[in-house]
């Protein structure tokens, strides 16, 4: 829900006192003022509302935050003009609690090496190296995981980033259902299916396979 | 490291001879005289996005003197990433920022060689300085920039038979340049900035027109001036009213103890004007 009439902000300019808006993406505070960070439109969304007047009260529920304030944020507009170089996008870096999904490098007794591909919804432009550690694959029974009953290389893993990690790697966590890996081929090469939470079936010669397998949405 | 493997050019220019033609005197040339107002910078010319292949580009042209043979400042900035920093380098959670000032080979009146010599290492680490203030580097953890710029022209005067002493005063120019380019290109590039930085040069010049008193100027060319007794390159938030990088040099007159703040205001003043062109282009780039 965005109000309309966007307007041009660019770096360091000045969008209003910061007891009127929350900073959104590509804006900053400083000294209780709120100023655009990046070039591009501004735009106001208003905070999210209860869908419609609550007709009957069935629970107790606590008071709503006082004064909930609108969000003020500044987006990089996409460059219609020009079809020759395809849409410019915003580069996006994974952050701590984003859920994305990455193809997996290569497996070691310890950890599975991967390469982060889509971040949330944005397909990622660099390739970020990230690390899932053995204790990170499952929730349950982490002392028997192992990562190769877990993983293969080639399989398409849904993770989440619990930390920024070391200098080259962001590290990585499947230790919830809808978590681990969503595609994987067999050792002859096939497409496979998940048929349990612990393994992928192949089709055409019926061998079964381990892995952590994502629980489908 | 030497380069040996290139077949570079002459490494200085020469001038053609010229002979009086029957009894016509060949008018000396005149050095020029500035014509602008004390406190007018040149006009100036700045396009974002002219590199497509880049994440963030821009293009700055200063206008040329009227004087023929001396071209304007002529720059492109690139801006590449953020990206994945080399999995050499230690953990960072900012934003890496490295900065390539590289003037090319036919930029100045001296030929330049492919290799980046210590004034242009110089240059580079100025710059950084300057975009280290504007940039809002904790937004991006783990990532690298690089920003790029080739100095296609060097503004500099190439008939002009005498080396010109110091080319310090060029380089001062060239860095107030290579500020307000890179933060088009680094606005560009959706990289967050506090505020749109951008440089500025004022100098303290004697001319021979004068009454042999040392006035400020704005944006100085150094070679419609006798002399540059110092001179000073600012690079300014205009909005935050913060200086992020100052380079001073020269020797001022010790009879006026103000003289040094005077310089550095100008030099803000200089870039305040500066900022004007680089807000309108942005405001050109995104509507």
């Amino acid at each position: 829900m965005t109000t309309s009439a966007p307007t041009l902000a660019i770096p360091g300019q000045l969008l209003g006192h910061a007891s009127k808006y929350q900073p959104g993406p590509g804006t900053h505070i400083h000294e209780s003022n709120l100023y655009a960070s990046l070039l591009g439109t501004i735009h106001v969304t208003q905070p999210a509302k209860a869908p419609g007047p609550v007709k009957r009260l069935t629970k107790i529920t606590p008071a709503p935050a006082p004064a909930e304030l609108p969000t003020i944020s500044v987006t990089v507009p996409t460059r219609s003009a020009g079809a020759e170089h395809q849409q410019k996008k915003r580069e996006v870096l994974p952050e701590v609690g984003n859920v994305v999904l990455c193809r997996v490098i290569r497996i070691t007794p310890r950890q599975a090496v991967v390469a982060i591909l889509v971040c949330g919804d944005t397909v990622l432009d660099a390739e970020w190296q990230g690390l899932i550690r053995v204790q990170d694959v499952r929730a349950t029974e982490k002392d028997r995981v192992k990562i190769y009953e877990s993983f293969r290389p080639g399989d398409i893993v849904r993770a989440e980033v619990i930390s920024l990690g070391d200098q080259a790697n962001y590290y990585l966590s499947t230790a919830r259902n809808e978590l681990g890996v969503i595609l994987a081929t067999s050792e002859a090469g096939n497409a496979m299916h998940p048929v349990n939470w612990k393994e992928y079936r192949d089709p055409e010669t019926g061998l079964l396979e381990l892995r952590k397998v994502a629980k489908p949405y | 490291m030497a380069d040996r493997r290139r077949i570079n050019g002459p490494a200085g220019a020469t001038i053609p001879p010229v002979f009086d033609e029957d009894g016509k005197q060949y008018e000396h040339k005149v050095a020029k005289i500035r014509d602008r107002a004390p406190t007018a910078i040149r006009k100036m010319f700045l396009k974002t996005g002219v590199t497509p292949s880049a994440s963030g580009s821009a293009y700055l042209e200063y206008e040329s003197s009227a004087k023929s043979g001396v071209s304007g400042l002529k720059l492109s900035c690139t801006v590449h990433g953020p990206r994945s920093l080399p999995r050499s380098s230690p953990f960072s959670p900012h934003i890496v920022l490295s900065t390539h000032v590289k003037y090319a080979p036919f930029a100045t009146k001296q030929r330049r060689g492919y290799l980046r010599d210590p004034s242009e290492r110089d240059l580079g680490t100025h710059l950084e300085t300057a975009l280290r203030g504007a940039i809002i580097a904790d937004r991006w953890p783990k990532s690298g920039v690089d920003i790029i710029i080739s100095i296609i022209e060097g503004d500099q005067d190439r008939e002009t038979s005498k080396f010109q002493g110091d080319e310090t005063w060029d380089m001062m120019n060239a860095l107030s340049g290579c500020i307000t380019v890179a933060s088009a290109a680094l606005a560009d590039a959706g990289i967050d900035c506090v505020d749109t930085v951008a440089g500025g040069v004022a100098a303290l010049v004697q001319d021979t027109s004068d009454d042999s008193t040392p006035r400020i100027v704005l944006d100085p060319i150094p070679s419609e001036h006798e002399k540059i007794l110092g001179a000073c390159c600012v690079a300014y938030l205009p909005i935050r009213d913060e200086v992020t990088n100052l380079w001073f040099k020269g020797d001022l007159p010790a009879s006026d103890i103000d003289l040094y703040t005077k310089l550095v205001e100008s030099g803000i003043q200089a870039s305040r004007n500066g900022n004007r062109v680089l807000v309108e282009c942005l405001g050109e780039t995104v509507a």
